[in-house]
């Protein structure tokens, strides 16, 4: 039975540092393990799409461009990431994974959360497929 | 305002907008003065399709729906499934990654146990206890951060083991965690069941006897706390429950400071066996292969969220998509407990009362439908969606 | 001390008017910082009081159905007068009182309490369960700590013969300070303000977390600026009546500036020591504790006044 129990507590804390901080003015570091931002590479990637299969929020899309060649571009969907590392755990061929820099997510629009992954020229014949002749662009949910 | 249907009542609603707990549920008090004497709680507002839901995506999608069923016991729902479609799928997970994963669910455990003592705190106006409980329980989420990468969602799980690995660093960093928090738990262990004024709004206030909680179904530390006998960790051992066991936490008071007691107790019950875990964690592979498609069967998975007994039944029909899940939180089986102890006591007393279950109001939503006669019919997504527009008209 | 400032420049800028309403301002700031450092947080910016009220000022006042229209736009501006006038009688600043007159201490006392009768009839006028809730609280607990708080300023006051605060103030800085005279009636005074005010562990009348806003709760735009701000200014010449009277007198600004703010500082601590008392607790602490530990106390100073000239030790103190 005590009256005040915690007074220890706030003397402490008055001459604390304080535990909140201010947080756009002051950062803090991100851990190492971090799930962030995802990044694909295009030269090693299969094509195999498990990583487009098992994504939970739709976040990945594959455009085949010519699939004897290799050539393949990513679209990443940052905004519906979930950065659940299910993608970096179904590559087999380790082409997909996150990094831990890029996590401050807020912006008043959506454009900079549509990534493009793949060879420059590539992710132009996706951007613009006019003037080229048909490549595939339905993008690639479906295995081989 | 409720007062229109019965007149002769002066009836305090409260929510959808709940003042206090931030969640949306919406409750009835008849009140004489201050004294409550009915209470009626209407759910269900966040209601999000997710049993439903989980019927048009893979085995694999669905670990991640699962786990955000509730935002603060993520991890026990995807170990709940994972484990489920693992039995299922015949497929064992190797020792090290049940020890990792019954890491993390006791590392939830404590984080979740945290933030309600800060929030039944603030419920009681004691908001230098909530504030410093919840600067305490930024150890216990760095740590998660730290070991899985995320603060909230861990995904943590994979279907046949566990993404993540604890290496040297990392167990370090988690014994002088857990130092740091058993010091301060005890503590505020202290600051609970001694500070008077503090004592003034839990003793004897939310009574619920033995024979009630039984009668209720209550589940969990709300049960534990009026004596029911009752954990899944040690009556049907999971993960590695078997080799890392923990010790059942009962009181017999079953008023609100009982249940203090018995969830700071339990929270010393998982420092102890998280640096056991740490200390003599098997070694050998993370993860199993499974396959994509389940074989055909029906499993029931249980596992003990921080709020209790957590349900998962699973049916399988040999594609790689469920046929059925059905889910059953803890939060549910103990809303009856408030219903059953508000009438009585003070509406000061309310907030209190129902943050003494630690309710997950998200987790309760889901839609059930009483079939009557031999009404065979399936509903489709639309369906439910004009169902939902209609239910919130 | 004696600056001579014209009545009108008095009641307009300074002591009263707006430099009342900025200290009201800066003080509030000072205890959110306080208490937010005893809960180790940063706590709010110096301007965040200002940009509160200004916001609220700015927005729209919603008029809910079911009140007295009148009523409702007038009770914060009588309540936020109220608490002005009072300011005129009390040595505002470690300034002499702006008027004084014998027994302005009871206006003084009666128009403080202005506030809270306000703020129940508020809540009393809407139909809204929440503030009805409120009201009937905010009455209820202004009943029991109006009377020990009372009480206790009454304790220096019949000490030195004299119910004048201006004469009070100057007469308890040559005596010994009343705080060691009359603890009991210290702790009362801090306690009854503290009530007065809806401070935690008091706040059982706006409870958030029960009936979100209390009788407030359907205010929102000027009444809710011109309530929060008469409650500011509330708690500014609460502190100086409490410093003046037990704490020595307020003899120049410095004076004030130190002893109000150290009495913040035992406010702001007894607001985050302790868990929010229910509306019954409050009024049995008050009834059963309070009035008569206050009682017991002006009991004492009538005793030692009566035997006061017989013992030349206790004429110092009361």
């Amino acid at each position: 039975m005590t009256i005040g129990s915690m007074l220890g507590d706030i003397v402490n804390s008055f001459f604390k540092r304080p535990a909140t901080g201010r947080y756009p003015f002051v950062r803090t570091e991100a851990p190492e393990d971090l799930r962030g931002k995802v990044v694909w590479n295009p030269e090693t990637c299969t094509g195999c799409g498990l990583c487009v299969k098992d994504c939970p929020s739709q976040a990945l899309e594959l455009f085949t461009l010519d699939k004897a060649a290799k050539r393949y571009v990513m679209l990443y969907h940052m905004d519906c990431c979930t950065y659940c590392a299910q993608c970096e755990v179904s590559c087999r061929s380790k082409s997909i994974y996150l990094t831990n820099d890029e996590w401050e997510l807020a912006s008043t629009s959506r454009t900079p959360f549509e990534v493009y992954y793949g060879r420059e020229e590539d992710v132009q014949k996706v951007l613009e497929p006019e003037p080229q002749g048909e490549p595939d662009l339905s993008p690639e949910s479906k295995t081989e | 305002m409720g007062a229109e249907k019965k007149p002769e009542k002066f009836v305090v609603s409260i929510g959808p907008q709940h003042p206090a707990l931030k969640e949306p549920g919406h409750f009835e008090f008849a009140v004489e003065g201050e004294i409550v004497t009915s209470a009626t709680a209407r759910l269900g507002f966040v209601h999000r399709g997710m049993e439903k839901g989980t019927e048009s995506r893979t085995w694999v999608q669905n670990l991640y729906l699962m786990e955000r069923v509730c935002g603060i016991c993520s991890a026990v729902h995807a170990m709940a499934y994972a484990q489920g479609v693992e039995k299922l799928a015949k497929v064992e997970v190797p020792p090290r990654a049940r020890a990792i994963r019954q890491l993390i669910a006791e590392l939830e455990r404590i984080h979740s146990h945290l933030l309600w003592l800060g929030v039944a705190a603030h419920e009681g106006g004691f908001d230098t206890l909530f504030m410093l409980s919840w600067r305490d329980r930024e150890t216990v989420m760095d740590l998660l951060e730290a070991i899985t990468g995320n603060r909230v969602n861990y995904s943590a799980n994979v279907l046949g083991g566990v993404k993540i690995d604890i290496d040297e660093v990392k167990s370090a960093a988690i014994l002088k965690g857990m130092d740091f928090l058993e010091e301060r738990t005890r503590h505020y262990m202290k600051v609970v069941t001694e500070d008077e004024t503090f004592l003034g709004r839990t003793r004897k206030i939310g009574t619920m006897t033995l024979e009630q909680a039984l009668r209720l179904g209550s589940v969990g530390p709300t049960g534990r706390a009026s004596g029911v006998p009752y954990d899944v960790r040690v009556d049907a051992p999971y993960a590695a429950y078997q080799d890392f066991p923990v010790n059942i936490v009962t009181d017999t008071a079953g008023d609100l400071e009982a249940r203090f007691v018995v969830r700071i107790k339990e929270l010393y019950e998982s420092y102890r066996v998280i640096r056991e875990l740490v200390d003599h964690m098997p070694a050998g592979e993370l993860t199993t292969r499974i396959p994509r498609r389940i074989q055909e069967g029906e499993v029931v998975s249980r596992v003990e969220a921080p709020r209790g007994e957590l349900f998962y039944f699973l049916k399988s029909n040999g594609t790689d998509m469920p046929e059925r899940i059905k889910v059953r939180t803890p939060s549910l089986c103990n809303w009856g407990s408030i219903l059953a102890t508000a009438v009585g006591h003070r509406l000061a007393d309310m907030p209190m009362i129902l943050a003494g279950i630690d309710p997950c109001f998200s987790c309760n939503d889901r839609m059930i439908l009483v079939k009557r006669g031999n009404d065979q019919t399936v509903w489709t997504w639309e369906d439910l969606r004009r169902y939902g527009i209609e239910y919130y008209k | 001390m004696n600056l001579s400032l014209s009545p009108l420049v008095e009641l307009l800028f300074f002591p009263g008017g707006l430099v009342l309403l900025a200290s009201g301002l800066v003080y509030e700031f000072v205890d959110r910082k306080l208490v937010a450092r005893f809960q180790n947080r940063i706590g709010p910016r110096w301007f965040q009081p200002l940009a509160d009220v200004i916001k609220l000022l700015a927005k729209e006042e919603v008029i809910p159905a079911g009140v007295v229209k009148g009523l409702f736009i007038f009770l914060p501006i009588v309540a936020l007068t109220s608490i002005l006038t009072a300011a005129l009688y009390v040595p505002m600043f470690g300034l002499k009182p702006a008027f004084s007159f014998p027994g302005d201490l009871v206006v003084t006392v009666y128009l403080l309490s202005l506030m809270t009768l306000c703020i129940g009839l508020a809540g009393a006028n809407t139909e809204d369960r929440f503030s009805l809730v409120g009201a009937t609280r905010a009455l209820t607990q202004m009943f029991s700590y109006e009377a020990p708080f009372l009480l206790a300023l009454l304790g220096p006051a019949i000490a030195l013969g004299t119910w004048n605060i201006g004469q009070i103030n100057s007469a308890a800085g040559n005596n010994l300070w009343f705080i060691i005279a009359q603890p009991f009636g210290f702790i009362a005074a801090v306690i009854g303000l503290m009530g007065k005010l809806e401070l935690p562990p008091f706040d059982a009348p706006e409870a958030e977390t029960e009936i979100v806003a209390g009788a407030l709760t359907e205010y929102s735009g000027r009444g809710l600026a011109l309530f929060r701000i008469g409650r500011d200014v509330e708690l500014v010449i609460g502190l100086t009546l409490i410093a003046s009277f037990y704490l020595g007198g307020l003899a120049n600004p410095l004076d004030f500036l130190w002893k109000t703010l150290i009495l913040l500082l035992v406010t702001a601590a007894l607001q985050s020591l302790f868990a929010r008392l229910r509306i019954d607790q409050t009024v049995g602490l008050w009834w059963r504790i309070g009035s008569i530990m206050v009682l017991l106390q002006l009991l004492a100073v009538v005793v030692g006044r009566l035997i006061a000239p017989l013992i030349p030790f206790l004429s110092s103190g009361g």
